[in-house]
């Protein structure tokens, strides 16, 4: 409650002297002013008093506001300062050079109520010490007698006199307007054009409007300075600038206001939204958002609550660190739960109600969305676990091979060897029967050696371990009751890509041999662009296809799973090729 | 004859350490990986190297890796390799173009003491011991126009073991028979396929490998 006190204070005081800053320039400018002129100062000083109210209210956390009520006040001030009053032409002509660095200042500002860059800020500090510093220097030489540049010829005295030194106030003066309208209002110009350079596309979109207004006003200001030491302007030309400076202090604050609640203006783009979602395909939502809220950048990330984490349209999940570097989060919720997030240029921060008219008409839509991205989040898990289940099997596989092959064989093979130097240190000088006994022993074992080869070729081809794929392929070939061919240019490679190669050949000739009734074949295996080619062709019948219960099916499963592909082409009467096509690291 | 052993299990190792012992073989080193190999060799000089092709740390082809960078640089030495699992294709891919003192033969052949004993002795002499299951593979192999076919069983026999690296009397002493029958043999393959007759048992393993690969 006391804020809107606060405000109605503020408001009454800024009309009350806004009304006395009208007479006293109508009152002590006779020569100088007319009733138009002293009325379009006070307006503009309103426009920006309205402005700043109005931004207050809406944004009470944004300086922006203050910082524009305060430039009303300066503005007038400014105005104030052509009293005959010695009290008042004291006061106000110390303020009144502050409206012109307020003005940059809520420039710079927009629209974040802060200034974070740090020449801006060293710019500000520099446009506030000149504004304050010059008026008081001048204060304290100003001799009543002499005329004031902008002022008719009353004199005025200053309650800050400390010795009349003509030639300097006058210099003061000469300075001050170089320094402020001239050197100070260029450096603006080249600070506003190096923002606009560097801002992101949504925050250029809202700036440029908004300062190019600005330098239109600071080029007057420059303009301003270069005449000032000219012989004087026309008085057309004179009048021109006058009118130019109001229509330019009066737009300046109704289009940082406007700026600033761009939201109202937008959201016809957000009503468009509306009815657009209701056709947009789940994948699309984040287009049809970035659109509406003018930030190409945007992206949306959907909450799974079953992962505790944000995943985007795809499936991946996604960190929302995103806060500083120019972009910002927005979360939003349905029923207390987590929806979605929006990650977006920063500069949208300051458009909350756009941001929530377009979450509200997106909401159904960022539901049906969410629902699909929990869906491809599964959807990713499960190809994960189906490669890890594939993966895992064929390990066991190989090990269970090289434990057979590298525990039970060896020992076998030692414990036949020493039952064969048994037998032969023995050497017909022992019992017939024991020598028997032994030999027999003997053999039992070398057989068991050999069905314990077959058992662990059976669970996974040792050749495939000890020789790699080439060579593996070549023994298969070998096998093959057709003549095979092979032409494998591959070195060594990660044990479940040779497995998944190795599988699809030996599964390949298994078919090529019961139902091709093919006179040839060939294999290929070879690495291209990052992944491992494994191609079975034959001269046979054709016809073969994934689901003819052919195995084709499980191996076209065993490749998809590490992420690769199976192609079968068998036209019939053609011949068969399958070609699986495995990603691989090197 | 000096022979260094590579092979994992202990027990196997210390097997083939006493055969080859007692088939008068000065074992000059008894290696369980082939980092050990390797420094044995270099630093024992053996006539022959008795190599598992699987050893630690990964078990797939360690051993064969070392045999073959050892045959590159001491190329006099012999290196006989066993494995757990013989296929043509992989004796070829490891003798690649030079089967002279090279062995390659399945683990259990150990178990037919005089054959391997043999078979070492032949290496390290610089000839060469395939294995019986890969010369089978080679023979067996299905051929569009096929020259094996002339042969008769007992000429296949004695091709088979010509192709293993064995000697004229290596193969009377197999086969029962006598030598001017095995010399008659011999004479008779060459001509059915057409290969030119060698005159020492390198240049007659190569042909006939040869033949058998193309």
């Amino acid at each position: 409650m006391r804020g809107i006190y606060v405000r109605v204070l503020i408001v009454v005081a800024g009309i009350v002297l806004g009304v006395v800053a009208y007479h006293v320039q109508i009152d002590n400018l006779g020569v100088g002013t007319t009733t138009n002129r002293a009325a379009g100062g006070v307006v503009a000083a309103w426009a920006s008093l309205a402005a700043g109210m109005a931004i207050w209210s809406r944004r009470p956390g944004n300086w922006l506001g203050p910082l524009m009520v305060a430039t009303c006040f300066a503005l007038l001030a400014r105005q104030l300062r052509y009293s005959d009053d010695a009290l008042a032409f004291t006061v106000f002509f110390a303020l009144g050079e502050l409206g012109f660095a307020l003005i940059a200042h809520s420039a710079l500002a927009y629209p974040s109520g802060r200034v974070t860059d740090r020449n801006e800020r060293r710019f500000l500090v520099a446009a506030y010490a000149t504004a304050i510093a010059f008026p008081l220097a001048i204060l304290l030489v100003h001799d009543e007698g002499v005329r004031l540049r902008y002022f008719d010829p009353h004199p005025r005295r200053s309650l800050l006199l400390i010795s009349g030194q003509d030639g300097l106030a006058r210099f003061l003066e000469d300075a001050y307007t170089v320094v402020a309208y001239g050197a100070l209002a260029a450096l603006f110009i080249l600070l506003v054009a190096r923002r606009l350079r560097r801002a992101t596309p949504r925050a250029r979109w809202i700036l440029t409007p908004v300062l190019v207004g600005v330098v239109v006003a600071a080029l007057w200001a420059v303009y301003n300075s270069v005449i000032a030491f000219s012989a004087g302007p026309p008085p057309s030309v004179s009048h021109n600038i006058f009118w130019w400076q109001i229509v330019g202090l009066i737009a300046l604050p109704v289009a940082l206001f406007f700026g600033l609640i761009r939201s109202r203006l937008a959201h016809a783009d957000v009503g468009d939204l509306v009815l657009r979602l209701d056709k947009t395909p789940p994948g699309e939502i984040q287009d049809a958002l970035a659109q509406a809220l003018h930030d190409p950048t945007l992206e949306v990330a959907f909450w799974v609550p079953e992962r505790g984490e944000y995943v985007d349209a795809q499936g991946r999940s996604v960190e929302l660190t995103a806060d500083g570097h120019g972009r910002a989060v927005t979360r939003l919720e349905h029923d207390g739960e987590p929806l979605a997030a929006l990650i977006h240029d920063s500069t949208l921060r300051y458009e909350p109600e756009l941001i929530e008219a377009a979450a509200a008409a997106a909401r159904l839509a960022l539901q049906n969305a969410r629902l699909q991205a929990e869906l491809q989040a599964q959807l990713v898990k499960v190809k994960e676990s189906r490669a890890r289940i594939v993966a895992a099997g064929d390990e066991q596989r190989r090990r269970i091979e090289r434990d057979l092959h590298d525990g039970a064989q060896q020992r076998l093979v030692a414990l036949a060897l020493d039952l064969k130097r048994a037998q032969g240190n023995l050497d017909g000088r022992a019992d017939p029967e024991v020598e028997g006994l032994l030999a027999a022993a003997a053999d039992e074992v070398k057989v068991a050696v050999e069905e314990l080869r077959q058992l662990a070729g059976g669970i996974h081809p040792g050749i495939l371990t000890q020789g790699g794929l080439a060579v593996a392929l070549a023994a298969l070939a070998n096998k093959a009751p057709i003549p095979v061919t092979v032409d494998a240019t591959v070195d060594r490679l990660q044990p479940e890509l040779e497995s998944t190669a190795y599988f699809v050949a030996s599964e390949a000739l298994t078919n090529v041999a019961k139902h091709a009734h093919a006179s040839s074949a060939s294999i290929r295996a070879f690495v291209e662009n990052g992944k491992l080619v494994i191609e079975v062709s034959d001269n046979g019948v054709g016809g073969a296809a994934a689901d003819g219960g052919t195995g084709l099916r499980g191996l076209a499963d065993r490749v998809e799973a590490q992420g690769g592909r199976l192609r079968i082409e068998s036209p019939s009467g053609g011949g068969t090729r399958i070609r699986g096509e495995i990603p691989c690291a090197s | 004859m000096r022979v260094v052993i590579a092979e994992d299990s202990a027990l196997l190792r210390e097997g083939l350490a006493r055969i080859l012992v007692e088939g008068d073989f000065e074992v000059a080193g008894q290696c369980a990986n082939a980092d050990e190999l390797r420094d044995a060799v270099r630093r024992r000089r053996p006539d022959v190297a008795v190599v598992d092709v699987r050893m630690p740390p990964t078990h797939t082809d360690e051993g064969a890796r070392a045999a073959r960078e050892l045959r590159e640089e001491y190329p006099e030495m012999g290196v006989l390799l066993l494995s757990q699992v013989v296929e043509a294709a992989h004796a070829l891919a490891l003798f690649s173009e030079r089967p002279e003192g090279f062995g390659y033969l399945l683990k259990d052949r150990v178990l037919e003491i005089d054959d391997f004993l043999e078979a070492v002795r032949r290496v390290a002499r610089g000839g060469t011991a395939i294995d019986p299951d890969v010369i089978a593979q080679l023979l067996g192999r299905p051929r569009a126009d096929d020259p094996l076919s002339e042969l008769t069983p007992r000429e296949r026999e004695v091709l088979a073991l010509m192709a293993e690296g064995l000697s004229n009397r290596g193969i009377c002493g197999r086969l029962f028979l006598s030598p001017k029958t095995v010399e008659a043999h011999v004479k008779n393959i060459f001509m059915k396929l057409g290969l030119m007759p060698a005159s020492d048992d390198h240049r007659r393993v190569l042909a006939v490998l040869a033949f058998l690969r193309s």
